[in-house]
C-alpha cells in the first residue's frame, strides 16, 4: 500500500509530476482510442459484408430444392450506383434476410429508402422506369451494406427471370459473409503506422519526469528502499496515469468510431453499430495498453535499480554499437522476401511493421554519429552544445523524432503508391466513354435494341440503339480472333478509333489477311470462309489504352451464321445519359449495362477512397508527431532545468539556448526524414508490385511530390522544437529556483 | 564599484529584503553571512541583476543596472559578472575545458581562443591533464575548480559565489576556496560569498550579516 500512497502523495504536492502524469495520461487515452478505433475496422467490414451479403446471387446455401431464382446486376443514376437484384421465388416459406419485409412478387418492386428518395425527385424516364412494377415497400438498415445505399429489388414470375438467373436453396445466409480484403490490409497498415507514434506519444510524455524521478528513486533507494520497492513505487506512479488514460481512451472511443463512421468508404458511409470491438478484446486492450506503459517505465529503472548511487552522479554513457545499423538491411530483407512470396499478407505487414521498428535501433545510432561529426567540428556554442547531447544521449535526441520518422515513412510510402495506383487506372476497352452498351444472347439483341430505339422515340430522344452480332474468325483448332459485325462508320461512332473507313471490309490493328479464316457464331461453331477477296483494312484506336475489336461488316457475313452472343450500344452523346440508360435497361430487363465512364469513374472513387484515408492516417500520424516532439523538447529543457538555469543566470541569452535546443531537434530531424522518405519510398514500391501482378507494363511513377513528406516532417519537428522558447522563458523567469 | 542602496525584495507576503545599502569594491573579498531565510542568495541574485529588485538601486561603475531589460542585464552578467554555485551547474555533457571556455564562446569569442583560455585557466587551478573529462569523472571539488575557472575566464569584474562550498569536505573546501581567493586576486577580481560558514567568512577582510532582510552587522574593513 505504502508504493501507491507515496506515488499519490508526489502527485498531489508536485505540479509538474501532475503535469506529466497528466499528459502521460493523454497519451496512453490517444494510443488506447486509436488501437480501439484500428481494431474496430475488420469488424466494421465484416458488418457490412454481413449486411448484404444476401444480395449476392451465388454463394454458400442451404441443404434442399431451390426456393427462389436470384440474379444481381449493378446499375448506376448520377455516377451512384444502385443494386438490382431481381428475384422470383419457386416455393413458398422463403426465409428471408434480415432488412427485407417481404418477397416482391410479379410487378413489385422493394426501394431501398435512398432509391425511394431518388425516384421520386427524378422524372420517371429518367429513373423509375427502369423498374417495372409498383414500389410495395422499402428495405431496412439491416438489409444494407450502408445508410445511402440504393437497392432495388425487383420481383418476377420465375418464367420472366433473366436466362442468366442463379437457382438458390434461400439466400446468401450472412454467416458466409467475406470481409474486404483491401480495407482489411488498410486497417493493418494503420494499426502498424499508428500505433507506433501512439506509443512514442506515451514514451515522451512519460520522459517529462524521468530524470526527476529517477533522482527521487535513487533517493528512496539511499535511504534504504529495496529494488522492488522502487520498481512496486514506479508502476503504482506509471500504472496510476496509464490506467486513467486507458479508461479515458475507452470513453471517447465511440466519438472516435462516430468520427471514422463519417469517412466513406466503398460508396457509402457506415451504420453507427458497425465499429463495435467484442467486450473480451476490449477488456484485453485496456489491460494489455497499461502493462505495457508500466513495462515500459519499470525497464527504464535498471540504472537506478542496479546502482542509486550512479543515478544521483553524473554519469558517461556507453557509446552506442555498430550493429544496429544491421537491423535496417535484415528487416528490409524480410520485407521483400515476404513481397516475393506475395502470398500472406500478415507476413508483409509483419516485414512493414519490423522497417519501421528497426529505426529504433538505427536512429539513435545515426543520431550519435551526426553529434560525433558536429562534436569534431563545431563552430559555434549551440552546435558545440548540440552535438554533445546527440553523442551523449542519442536515443533521448533521437526519440523527440521517432514519431516524425514514422509520420514521413507513411507519407512516403502512400505517395509513392498513389501516383503509381493512378498509372495504373484505365482500361475499360475501346468504348467511347459515353457509350452504354449490354450483353445479350445473339439472336436478343436485335429486340433490345428494337425496344431502346421505341423508348428513346418514346422519351423524345434523337439517339439509336445498335444491335451488335458478336462472331469468331477462325484460324482453326479451336483459336481464333473476336469479331463485331458492324459497319465501319458505326464502329467509329462507338469505339475510340480513327475515322478511316473505307468501304465494306474487315478491319483490324492486327489481320492483314483473311485467307484460310472461317467465320461462325461461336467459337465451337461451324466455320464458314468469308467470301473471296474480303478486303482487311486498318483501324486505328486513338489512344494506347487498349487495342480495337476486328470489325466486320454486315454486307460481307455469310449467310446462316447465327451469333450466339451478341451486345447492343448506345451513344448518349448530345442526350441525357440517365434517360439513355433507362430505355436500355428497361429494353434489357435489367441486365447490367457497361459504360467506360462509370468504370472510370469507379477507378476514380476507389482512389478517392484510398487517398482519404491515407491523409487521414497521415495527419493522424503527423499530428502524434508533432505532439511526441514538442512534448520530448520540453521535457530536455525540463531535464536539465538546473544547468540551463545556471547558464542563463550567467548571462547566456534565451536565444542561445533556444538555438542549440532547436538545433539538436534539427541536425536528428533532418537525416532521419531523409533517411525515412527513402525507406517510405522503398516500401512503397515493395507494396506496389503486389498490385502490379500481371500489370508489367504500368511502372511505378516516383514524383516530385515525394520529397511534401520530408520536407513537411523537417517543418514538423523545427516547429515542435520551437516549444523550447516558452519551455526555457519558464526558466528564465526563476533561474535558479530549486526544481 | 558595485553598489546597492535601499534595496528591497519581496516574494508575496514573505519580505526577503527591507533596504539594504551595500558596497562592494574593487578586488576586494566579501562574506555575506546569516541565518537561513534571511535574505542572502536574494541579495547575491539582486546585486547579479539575475533578479530585479522592489525597491531601490543598484550601479556598476555609476550606472543604473536595475532599470535595464533582462537582455541588457544577461550581457551585463556575461561580460561583468562571474557565478560559482554550490553544485557547480555545470553542463554534463560538455568536457571540462568546453564548459570553461562557454562563456567566451558565447559572448562570440573564436573557439580557438575560448579553448586556449580554458586551459590556461584549468591549469592555474591545478586541473591540467583533466580538460577532457566530464562533469561526472570529477571529484566535487574537481568540479568546483571548473567552475571557478568558468567564472574566470571571461576576467569579470565581480564574482557572485552561493555556498561555493557547502558541498564539499572541510579540507577540500578549505583548498577550493584557496583557489577561488588567490585566483580572484590574481586577475584583479571581486568576491562576493554568500556562505553559512563562520569560519570562512572570518577569513575574509569583510563581511556582512543579514537578518530579515537587513544589515545587521558589518565585520571588517576593506582591504
Amino acid at each position: 500500500m505504502i508504493p501507491v500512497q507515496l506515488a499519490f502523495k508526489v502527485l498531489r504536492a508536485d505540479r509538474r509530476t501532475r503535469t506529466a502524469t497528466a499528459l502521460t495520461a493523454l497519451g496512453v487515452a490517444v494510443a488506447t482510442g486509436l488501437v480501439l478505433l484500428l481494431l474496430s475496422l475488420p469488424f466494421a467490414t465484416q458488418a457490412r459484408a454481413e449486411r448484404a451479403v444476401w444480395q449476392e446471387p451465388y454463394g454458400s446455401q442451404g441443404d434442399g430444392p431451390p426456393t427462389l431464382l436470384v440474379e444481381a446486376s449493378t446499375d448506376f443514376t448520377g455516377g451512384e450506383q444502385i443494386d438490382r437484384i431481381d428475384v422470383a421465388a419457386l416455393a413458398d416459406g422463403i426465409e428471408l434476410p434480415d432488412g427485407v419485409p417481404e418477397l416482391p412478387g410479379q410487378g413489385e418492386v422493394l426501394v431501398s429508402p435512398a432509391l425511394y428518395q431518388a425516384i421520386n425527385r427524378l422524372p420517371a424516364e429518367q429513373l423509375a422506369d427502369r423498374f417495372p412494377g409498383t414500389i410495395i415497400g422499402t428495405l431496412g438498415d439491416d438489409a444494407l451494406r450502408f445508410p445511402e445505399q440504393m437497392v432495388a429489388v425487383v420481383g418476377h414470375s420465375p418464367d420472366r427471370m433473366p436466362s442468366t438467373a442463379n437457382e438458390r436453396a434461400g439466400f446468401v445466409p450472412a454467416s458466409a459473409a467475406e470481409v474486404d480484403p483491401v480495407l482489411s490490409l488498410l486497417a493493418g497498415v494503420g494499426v502498424v503506422v499508428l500505433l507506433v507514434p501512439s506509443l512514442v506519444l506515451v514514451a515522451s510524455s512519460a520522459r517529462l519526469i524521468a530524470a526527476r524521478r529517477e533522482r527521487r528513486l535513487a533517493a528512496l533507494r539511499l535511504a534504504g528502499a529495496t529494488p522492488r520497492q522502487v520498481v512496486t513505487i514506479t508502476a503504482a506512479e506509471t500504472g496510476i496515469a496509464a490506467v486513467v488514460g486507458a479508461l479515458l481512451g475507452w470513453a471517447v472511443s465511440p466519438l472516435l468510431r462516430m468520427l471514422a463512421g463519417l469517412v466513406p468508404w466503398d460508396g457509402g458511409g457506415w451504420m453507427a453499430g458497425d465499429f463495435r470491438v467484442p467486450a473480451g478484446l476490449t477488456a484485453l486492450v485496456l489491460v494489455v495498453v497499461p502493462v505495457l506503459v508500466v513495462l515500459a517505465a519499470v525497464l527504464g529503472l535498471r540504472r537506478v535499480v542496479n546502482n542509486p548511487v550512479g543515478a544521483v552522479v553524473e554519469h558517461t554513457p556507453k557509446p552506442l554499437r555498430w550493429w544496429r545499423l544491421l537491423a535496417l538491411p535484415a528487416a528490409g530483407l524480410f520485407f521483400f522476401v515476404a513481397i516475393d512470396r506475395g502470398d500472406d499478407a500478415t507476413m508483409v505487414l509483419l516485414g512493414l511493421a519490423l522497417m519501421i521498428g528497426s529505426a529504433i535501433l538505427v536512429g539513435p545510432y545515426v543520431t550519435s554519429v551526426i553529434g560525433g561529426f558536429f562534436v569534431q567540428r563545431w563552430r559555434k556554442p549551440s552546435g558545440l552544445l548540440a552535438g554533445r547531447r546527440l553523442r551523449n544521449d542519442p536515443r533521448g535526441a533521437y526519440r523527440a523524432s521517432a514519431g516524425v520518422v514514422l509520420a514521413v515513412f507513411t507519407g512516403s510510402m502512400a505517395l509513392t503508391l498513389m501516383p503509381s495506383f493512378d498509372a495504373m487506372a484505365g482500361g475499360g476497352g475501346t468504348y467511347r466513354d459515353s457509350v452504354l452498351m449490354v450483353e445479350s444472347a445473339g439472336e436478343r439483341a436485335g429486340e433490345i435494341a428494337d425496344r431502346t430505339n421505341a423508348a428513346l422515340a418514346r422519351y423524345g430522344v434523337a439517339n439509336r440503339a445498335i444491335a451488335i452480332p458478336e462472331v469468331v474468325l477462325q484460324t482453326g483448332g479451336n483459336s481464333g480472333y473476336f469479331a463485331l459485325v458492324m459497319t465501319c462508320e458505326d464502329a467509329v461512332s462507338v469505339f475510340r478509333v480513327q475515322d478511316g473507313c473505307d468501304g465494306p471490309g474487315v478491319y483490324s490493328d492486327d489481320l492483314t489477311d483473311v485467307d484460310g479464316l472461317q467465320v461462325s457464331g461461336s467459337y465451337q461453331g461451324q466455320g464458314v470462309p468469308l467470301p473471296p477477296d474480303t478486303p482487311v483494312k486498318p483501324i486505328t484506336q486513338t489512344d494506347s489504352d487498349g487495342s480495337p475489336p476486328v470489325i466486320v461488316d454486315p454486307s460481307l457475313l455469310p449467310a446462316g451464321i447465327t451469333a450466339e452472343d451478341g451486345r447492343v450500344v448506345v451513344d448518349t452523346a448530345g442526350a441525357n445519359p440517365e434517360v439513355v440508360r433507362t430505355a436500355l435497361l428497361g429494353a434489357a430487363d435489367g441486365a447490367s449495362i457497361y459504360s467506360r465512364g462509370v468504370y472510370l469513374g469507379g477507378q476514380h472513387d476507389q482512389l478517392d477512397d484510398l487517398r482519404r484515408v491515407t491523409i487521414i492516417g497521415v495527419t493522424v500520424a503527423a499530428v502524434l508527431a508533432g505532439c511526441s516532439a514538442a512534448i520530448a523538447t520540453a521535457g530536455s529543457v525540463m531535464d536539465r532545468r538546473r544547468t540551463l538555469g545556471a547558464l542563463m543566470a550567467a548571462g547566456t541569452p534565451t536565444n542561445v539556448l533556444a538555438r542549440a535546443l532547436r538545433m539538436e531537434a534539427a541536425l536528428p530531424a533532418l537525416v532521419a526524414t531523409i533517411g525515412s522518405g527513402l525507406l517510405g519510398m522503398i516500401a512503397g514500391l515493395g507494396l506496389f508490385s503486389l498490385f502490379q501482378e500481371g500489370k508489367d507494363n504500368v511502372a511505378a511513377v516516383l514524383s516530385p511530390w515525394l520529397a511534401a513528406p520530408v520536407v513537411l516532417g523537417f517543418a514538423v519537428a523545427l516547429l515542435a522544437a520551437s516549444v523550447c522558447t516558452p519551455a526555457l522563458n519558464r526558466v528564465r523567469a526563476e533561474p535558479l529556483a530549486d526544481e | 564599484m558595485l553598489s546597492g542602496r535601499g534595496l528591497a525584495k519581496r516574494y508575496g507576503e514573505q519580505v526577503a529584503l527591507a533596504g539594504v545599502d551595500i558596497d562592494i569594491h574593487t578586488a576586494e573579498a566579501l562574506a555575506v553571512v546569516g541565518p537561513s531565510g534571511s535574505g542572502k542568495t536574494t541579495l547575491l541574485h539582486v546585486l547579479a541583476g539575475i533578479l530585479r529588485p522592489d525597491g531601490g538601486t543598484i550601479t556598476l561603475h555609476g550606472q543604473r543596472i536595475e532599470q535595464l531589460s533582462e537582455t541588457k542585464r544577461s550581457e551585463l552578467r556575461r561580460t561583468e559578472f562571474g557565478f560559482v554555485f554550490q553544485q557547480g551547474m555545470l553542463v554534463a555533457e560538455l568536457s571540462a575545458e568546453e564548459n570553461v571556455a562557454l562563456p567566451m564562446l558565447l559572448g562570440g569569442a573564436r573557439r580557438k581562443d575560448a579553448i586556449a583560455a580554458a586551459r590556461e585557466w584549468l591549469g592555474r587551478l591545478g586541473l591540467a591533464g583533466r580538460e577532457a573529462a566530464r562533469p561526472g569523472e570529477l571529484s566535487g571539488g574537481q568540479a568546483q575548480r571548473v567552475a571557478i575557472a568558468r567564472a574566470l575566464t571571461h576576467r569579470p569584474k565581480v564574482i557572485f559565489a552561493d555556498e561555493p562550498t557547502g558541498a564539499l569536505d572541510t579540507v577540500t573546501g578549505g583548498d577550493t576556496m584557496n583557489a577561488l581567493l588567490s585566483a580572484a586576486s590574481e586577475a584583479g577580481t571581486a568576491v562576493v560569498i554568500v556562505t553559512h560558514d563562520v569560519e570562512l567568512a572570518g577569513s575574509l577582510p569583510r563581511s556582512v550579516v543579514i537578518r530579515d532582510g537587513r544589515i545587521a552587522e558589518q565585520v571588517g574593513v576593506r582591504r
